[in-house]
């Protein structure tokens, strides 16, 4: 049997099924967005993933790291879609704002864009980690206060005063890069962007965890102190791993901006930190085949439930929530590895 | 019967066509109430104008019943009804109540234009309006804009006037119309007189005053003044934020109890408990429903002191079933709990928008409407006051049972050690059961008070959940006095903080103080001394 099936699998569907679907006609272009949605979430939860799923400390703000960088591209998609002659954003002028803000200056430029998009939120996690993690706070604690900041930056976002479109968010683009977003052609490049993205960060993540360096991580999430008394500087693997899960989640976000169209602080808050959390617990904590896995089935799920029955789908986030922790506790991925060990087993016996 | 109406009637026609004939300011008042009463709107037009130019204080009461929609007719006499107030009172001569049980009584309708042609006399007429506030604003309205003519009037109003609030209205209306009369003499006597009693209401006549005077003297006794009432008002908001951020802090205390004794206990953090905050609400409102359907109008007030236990009883017993389906598998393992619990918050939030839809709200009981006037400006709402009170009565029930029952005693061994106390014949698993019930029942009489300051709202225990958790990581967890102490601290300074910034940045601000204040206490404010492995 091959050892990497799933792997296969998943490049025939997206990388050959998909792309044939719809040069075909079979496949409508809004499918493939959709896709190309949940491949930016799932790198987000791979992000997860390394920091709770490999290192055990839950995080609250990946939704917030998420949205830093799709905000990065917005403020670069905001100024790029500027109708000639006008200088600033539509609702700074509603907000008698005379000047472009000087935190928007770089964001004119793409390439600068790209860089502070993925720094930004790198920095703002070291900074961030460096204070929680050099007092030896985490478990609960770590939670409790990375879901607050959560908060007052949900709250910060959605003022009008910090020029980030208030609780409207950024919207409205037309073209990215000088491509027309509503064109089918450019749809499917960000399709395929986002593929490969997500095979690149992923085949990056899985350096990262069989690397001494990911070994470590397992370990400090394992016994913390016994890291400590062998003279490991746990603080320094924990901020590291924290900047690298942030910057990763800021590249989804990045992606993702210009195939939604549309980012909100509604986006950041402690609850979308929590079902990113759900994801990766649900396909398979410490498995990063279980966050892509878990991203996409319980995106796929969201979409299909809410059309079909738009109040039974918190029931069914909730039961799922439930049944994970109770039930599942190595995610979906466990599961089946488990039933694989069992048949193993049993045709061991029998042959 | 019908022979003494059309005699009346025709009365009513000689005397007021003679009246237009002759002098149409000669009508008798008695005649203008008969003109009202009956429905020709002609007549009715001219007599109003008439009771207006003429502005007599005897029809007033009339006036008030007309501007109102509350004036009735039985038998030629006009007659009005006070809202609460089952009694019928004659609005002419003079304003007294009448026996008329068994009467057939009509009520009076009279156009809107007619209605309107009132509207130059209802500051004056509202001076004798049955609801005290509604007197008291319509004295302060004439502070400005009157002359020294208008206090004779209003003098001869208030000697009628019993209540303390519009008696003191009636002083500031005299004194603002002293100080703008431009007579220095009655100046100085407004000023001795305001010195005398300061109050803050004065500020913007006297502020006036020291704009327009030429009297040296008499602006600097009016600037010591304004100075006096500014100190005042600060003083008074101090007081007001104050008391707001400590009632704030008992809502949060009483939620983060529950949390608080249920995370040191199990290591369990139970997402879900601003949930059971919110079930106790809507037993609230399912128990107002619930008389006002089958229970008589008078006994409606007991609902409020009915739900409370109620509330407890049911939030505890929601809380007993969630751990018995989802928590009990989960103790000691707080992430999974926390993520666990999550799910369960979800599930219970989306149960009571399909029960009960998006927004209701609960009434409160009328002896929990107003509040003590402790001094001018500054108002202690009852419904606040009683949450301070009932938050402290549970903290002392609290207290009691875990320092001085036994059921404390294990809670507290349990907390200390999970396994020797179970070695030791304490049945850990029924510790466990009742200690949640306490918990989530301590959130459901919380949810109960709430009803008292906000609607009643399917997701309206997220709201108060991340506070909580602050308040228990502040306070060092599973630690009653830490509790308390953070509870009002993070109260009372977020309030401060609201007042001096907006609301969003003093929210800001104060995480950040709780982020650094936990660089310099990790554990919180009251953690357990000495080592404990983690692992």
């Amino acid at each position: 049997m091959f050892k990497n099936n799933i792997y296969i699998i998943f490049i025939l569907l997206f990388g050959l099924i998909f792309p044939i679907g719809y040069f075909t006609g079979l496949i409508p272009i809004n499918t493939l967005t959709l896709w190309g949605r949940y491949f930016c979430l799932a790198i987000a939860a791979l992000g997860v993933d390394l920091i709770w799923g490999y290192t055990g400390i839950l995080s609250m703000t990946q939704a917030l790291f998420f949205c830093m960088g799709a905000y990065g591209m917005g403020m670069y998609m905001t100024l790029s879609n500027l109708p000639k002659g006008q200088l600033l954003p539509s609702f700074m002028i509603w907000n008698q704002v005379e000047e472009l803000p000087f935190f928007w200056v770089p964001f004119d430029n793409f390439s600068y864009a790209l860089v502070l998009s993925i720094l930004v939120p790198g920095v703002f996690a070291g900074i961030l980690g460096y204070f929680i993690f050099r007092k030896r706070i985490k478990g609960v604690y770590f939670a409790i206060i990375t879901q607050a900041i959560a908060l007052a930056m949900f709250l910060l976002f959605s003022r009008n005063e910090t020029m980030l479109g208030g609780t409207n968010g950024l919207t409205d683009f037309k073209f990215f890069l000088g491509f027309d977003l509503r064109d089918n052609a450019v749809k499917f490049g960000l399709y395929a962007l986002s593929l490969i993205s997500l095979g690149l960060i992923y085949w990056y993540c899985h350096n990262l965890v069989n690397s001494k360096f990911g070994k470590s991580l397992v370990a400090i999430r394992d016994s913390e102190s016994r890291m400590r008394f062998t003279k490991y500087k746990v603080a320094h693997y924990n901020v590291a791993i924290f900047m690298i899960g942030a910057m990763v989640a800021a590249v989804g976000g990045m992606l993702y901006m210009p195939q939604t169209g549309i980012i909100t602080p509604g986006r950041m808050d402690v609850q979308a930190s929590i079902e990113m959390i759900i994801w990766v617990a649900l396909g398979g904590r410490g498995r990063l085949k279980g966050a892509v896995i878990g991203t996409l089935v319980l995106n796929l799920m969201y979409s299909v439930f809410t059309t079909l029955l738009p109040s039974s789908w918190l029931y069914i986030l909730g039961g799922l929530f439930v049944v994970t922790v109770l039930y599942l506790p190595k995610g979906v991925v466990g599961l089946v590895d488990q039933i694989k060990e069992k048949l193993n087993g049993m045709f061991a016996k029998t042959a | 019967m019908k022979n003494k109406i059309s005699f009346f009637v025709t009365f009513i026609m000689l005397v007021t066509g003679w009246a237009k004939e002759v002098l149409p300011n000669n009508i008798p008042l008695d005649t203008c109430v008969q003109v009202i009463l009956q429905k020709d709107v002609a007549r009715i037009k001219e007599v109003a104008n008439y009771i207006v130019a003429n502005d007599d204080v005897a029809i007033y009461p009339l006036i008030s019943a007309i501007i109102d929609k509350r004036l009735y007719s039985y038998n030629d006499r006009a007659v009005t009804k006070f809202p609460g107030d089952s009694l019928y009172y004659s609005v002419y001569p003079v304003l007294k109540s009448v026996d008329l049980s068994g009467l057939k009584i009509k009520e009076v309708k009279l156009a809107r234009s007619v209605r309107n042609q009132f509207n130059s006399l209802v500051k004056k007429v509202n001076l004798i309006h049955p609801n005290p506030s509604i007197r008291e604003m319509s004295f302060r309205s004439f502070k400005t804009g009157s002359s020294l003519s208008d206090i004779a009037f209003l003098e001869s109003i208030i000697k009628n006037e019993k209540n303390k609030d519009v008696l003191l209205a009636a002083e500031e209306a005299i004194y603002s119309i002293w100080l703008s009369s431009g007579d220095v003499a009655l100046q100085n006597k407004a000023l001795t007189e305001i010195e005398k009693e300061v109050n803050v209401y004065m500020l913007e006549s006297l502020t006036e005053y020291v704009k327009s005077t030429t009297n040296i003297g008499g602006k600097e006794r009016a600037e010591n003044i304004i100075d006096d009432i500014k100190s005042r008002e600060k003083t008074i908001n101090i007081i007001q934020n104050l008391f707001s951020g400590i009632s704030l802090g008992s809502v949060l205390l009483l939620v983060a109890l529950g949390l608080s004794i249920i995370y040191g206990l199990g290591g369990v953090i139970n997402m879900s408990h601003g949930e059971f905050v919110m079930i106790g609400a809507y037993t609230a409102f399912s128990i107002q429903q619930f008389f006002i359907a089958f229970l008589p109008e008078s006994l409606f007030d007991f609902f409020f002191w009915v739900s409370l236990p109620f509330s407890f009883i049911v939030s505890g017993l929601f809380g007993l079933l969630v751990e018995k389906l989802v928590i009990r598998f989960l103790y000691n393992r707080p992430l999974e709990s926390l993520l666990g619990t999550w799910g369960v918050s979800l599930i219970l939030i989306q149960l009571a928008r399909t029960i009960f839809g998006d927004v209701t709200a609960v009434k409160s009981p009328e002896i929990l409407s107003g509040g003590i006037n402790v001094a001018a400006g500054l108002i202690l709402p009852f419904n606040r006051l009683f949450i301070i009170g009932l938050t402290v009565v549970m903290v002392l029930l609290t207290y009691f049972m875990f320092f001085k029952s036994k059921l404390g005693l294990k809670i507290r061994a349990v907390t200390q050690n999970r396994n020797m106390s179970a070695s030791l014949g304490v049945s850990v698993k029924r510790i466990d059961s009742l200690t949640f019930f306490l918990g989530s029942g301590l959130a459901g009489v919380a949810g109960c008070a709430m009803t008292l300051i906000g609607n009643v709202v399917p997701n309206m225990g997220q709201t108060y959940i991340v506070d909580s958790f602050l308040v228990v990581v502040v306070g060092g967890v599973g630690k009653l006095i830490g509790t308390i102490i953070s509870a009002m601290g993070i109260g009372v300074l977020s309030k401060v903080f609201e007042f001096f910034y907006e609301a969003v940045y003093g929210k800001v601000i104060l995480l950040l103080i709780i982020f650094f204040f936990l660089q310099y206490k990790p554990k919180g404010l009251f953690s357990d001394k000495g080592r404990h492995s983690d692992d």
